[in-house]
């Protein structure tokens, strides 16, 4: 894992002393909220429905269990008592007072935390796999690059004040994206070329929003050393090029959208042929320095374990075999397994984590994964580096916690944004929809005959639910005051892209629910064999037969 | 006394310090209870009152608004949900049912 050097500490601890003089000069009102907003937002700090929320950010995903300790003990003696992990692996506290925020700065700097550029028109968190550096498909750890792309980007002078926010992702993983890099302002794959060489692929302009685009290759292959020349490249572009009259127009995808990607590839090159000079590349001391934060840690020499791991899906104790069976993730190293901890619990929240369930995790990582744990995009935290022979003991902590659900991947593994409840920007409430959802198909079995599913919740068009690529999408929307949803089908995050597809008309909020259950049924009914999934059944037959079932009425009683 | 749905205006913001939901009293003060609220006869009448917190009480309250409002024999009902929800708080659980530890107030 990345440690500061002097340089990242200076940096971050004289941000959290501006800030301070900054909330004290709001508090004494000698600036107004109209000049304080830009500063705040800067840090991280939005104005919600009931109270401030601070968004904390988690480069690519990565928590130490000291990171983790210190994220407990903020929620316990700044906020309520919890906290939540966001859709893009930061966490968030919904409930901070202003005068606390700069002693919460002050002692997440105390561990290398911040909350710098999780908000505004700047590059914000670069997300990754939350199965990097231990995944068996990877090419290459991404982490080191997504790191030297963080610090590239924190305080880039160049890029303060970009028309809208600027999302990056990247994955080591050519053969399946777990970091939805097509849905990115700038995606970024690690990829070999017919050489054998590896490098990088860059697409540009995806985006989700309330305009859905799938991104598009610029380049198909960059040599390592040019990364950084190449981003600022496409940045200094859309700083030139996007628009800036109108926010609803300003992303990227817009402008990539407007120009045609040839048009727009044209311009990259040009304005990288112009400004890249040897001063800009990437010197190979600074890569290897980097790379030598993310060695693999002290693996123990073992069986592979997958005898054992496949004695343990079969356990007589169920709900161990199952969670092992749904939750655990092979991992590159024998005897190694990820553990995907589901913060998925029935009648919470999706992504709220308490203080003390904090704290125990952060033993569970030292006790468990080498101190380390990752957040993921999915509202989850992942334990990178389990040994399959403690696996019982961990399952057995995790059920002590209420963490242990098995349903990582299933249906009720949601992912779902604050929505109506927090959200100053939402239409449409997501949480209870989602905890209803939960309910209503909370029988393991029936989980595992539905097989991979991924339901997707969105409070508002901003899409923070990810709405526009779940299997089933659902939209938050108002109609003239009274919350209706909308129901999509079809979305996919990954290689195999997609956007959902709208069903047809909203439903009411007693009726939506339903009618999730009536396109699951339907589906049973569908598909072709247990193997075939629901998004392969979507793609196979349409929306039609699902929109017949979503929208049937039931027959009226006989009088 | 108000007839029960009658549509009233009062205005709302945020208490600068704390970020909680803030009302204009009758005494041009500002507190938490929605029921203590200053009513509006329309939108219009709420626009002065507004237009002062933002020139004059920013440092007590940040961002100033006017909403509408039922009036009736509960009291004062905000019209949209966004509102009731600003109101009474979020509508499902706020933190985890800890044993050994007491469930803070919304």
């Amino acid at each position: 894992m990345y440690k500061y050097d002097a340089y990242d500490t200076r940096i971050i601890r004289e941000r959290a002393a501006q800030f301070r003089g900054q909330v004290e000069r709001r508090l004494s009102g000698e600036i107004t909220e109209d000049e304080f907003k830009p500063l705040r937002l800067q840090n991280g700090l939005y104005m919600q429905l009931h109270a401030y929320m601070l968004r904390v950010a988690v480069p690519y995903g990565l928590l130490s269990s000291k990171q983790l300790r210190k994220l407990a003990h903020v929620a316990r003696t700044y906020d309520k008592g919890y906290a939540h992990v966001t859709t893009r692996q930061n966490f968030q506290y919904n409930w901070p007072s202003l005068e606390d925020v700069p002693k919460i700065l002050d002692e997440l700097a105390d561990v290398e935390m911040h909350a710098v550029q999780t908000s505004g028109n700047c590059v914000r968190n670069v997300t990754s796999d939350p199965f990097a550096g231990i995944a068996q498909d990877e090419l290459e750890d991404p982490r080191p690059w997504a790191e030297i792309m963080r610090q590239w980007s924190t305080f880039h002078p160049e890029f303060a004040a970009l028309p809208r926010k600027f999302k990056i992702a990247i994955t080591g993983a050519p053969g399946e994206d777990r970091a939805a890099v097509k849905f990115h302002d700038i995606g970024v794959r690690i990829v070999k070329n017919a050489a054998g060489e590896v490098g990088f692929e860059i697409l540009a302009g995806g985006g989700m929003g309330r305009t859905p685009i799938i991104g598009q290759v610029v380049r198909e292959f960059l040599p390592k050393e040019q990364l950084l020349g190449y981003l600022e490249a496409i940045l200094r572009v859309y700083n030139l090029s996007g628009r800036r009259d109108n926010k609803y127009k300003a992303r990227i995808k817009i402008l990539v959208t407007a120009l045609g990607i040839e048009e727009f590839r044209r311009l990259v090159e040009e304005e990288f042929a112009a400004s890249y000079t040897p001063d800009l590349e990437l010197p190979v001391g600074e890569i290897e320095r980097v790379k030598a934060f993310f060695l693999p840690p002290a693996y123990e020499s073992l069986p592979d374990g997958a005898s054992q791991l496949a004695a343990f899906k079969l356990a007589p104790e169920r709900r161990f075999g199952q969670w092992v069976t749904n939750n655990t993730v092979a991992h590159k190293v024998p005897g190694y397994a990820a553990a995907v901890i589901s913060i998925k619990t029935k009648g919470i929240p999706p992504g709220d984590v308490s203080d003390t369930q904090l704290d125990a995790l952060a033993d569970l990582a030292d006790r468990f994964s080498m101190g380390l744990a990752t957040t993921t995009h999915t509202q989850n935290l992942v334990l990178p580096d389990v040994k399959i022979s403690e696996l019982p003991q961990l399952f057995a902590a995790l059920e002590n916690l209420d963490l242990a659900e098995a349903n990582y991947g299933k249906l009720t593994d949601l992912i779902t944004c604050p929505g109506l409840d927090y959200c100053a920007l939402a239409n449409a409430r997501s949480i209870p929809l989602s905890l209803e959802i939960s309910e209503r198909f909370d029988r393991i079995d029936y989980l595992n005959d539905i097989g991979d599913i991924a339901i997707k919740i969105s409070g508002c068009i901003n899409a923070c639910g990810h709405h526009h690529v779940g299997h089933i999408g659902i939209l938050g929307i108002d109609k003239k005051g009274v919350e209706a949803y909308q129901l999509q089908l079809g979305g996919s995050p990954g290689n195999d892209a997609s956007i959902g597809k709208i069903l047809g008309p909203a439903f009411a909020e007693d009726e939506i629910v339903d009618a999730v259950e009536k396109v699951i049924v339907k589906y049973l009914e569908l598909r072709d064999s247990a193997e075939e999934t629901f998004l392969q059944t979507v793609r196979r037959v349409g929306l039609e037969p699902f929109k017949q079932a979503a929208y049937e009425k039931a027959p009226a009683a006989a009088e | 006394m108000q007839h029960k749905g009658a549509t009233h205006w009062i205005v709302t913001a945020n208490f600068t310090a704390s970020g909680a939901v803030a009302y204009l009293r009758e005494d041009g003060s500002w507190g938490q209870k929605l029921a203590e609220s200053r009513l509006f006869a329309d939108e219009e009448a709420t626009k002065p009152l507004v237009a002062l917190a933002q020139k004059t009480q920013q440092f007590t309250v940040s961002d100033p608004y006017g909403i509408d409002v039922h009036v009736g024999e509960s009291g004062i009902e905000p019209v949209t949900k966004r509102e009731s929800i600003r109101a009474l708080g979020p509508t499902t659980p706020i933190r985890r049912p800890d044993s050994g530890r007491e469930r803070l107030p919304v």
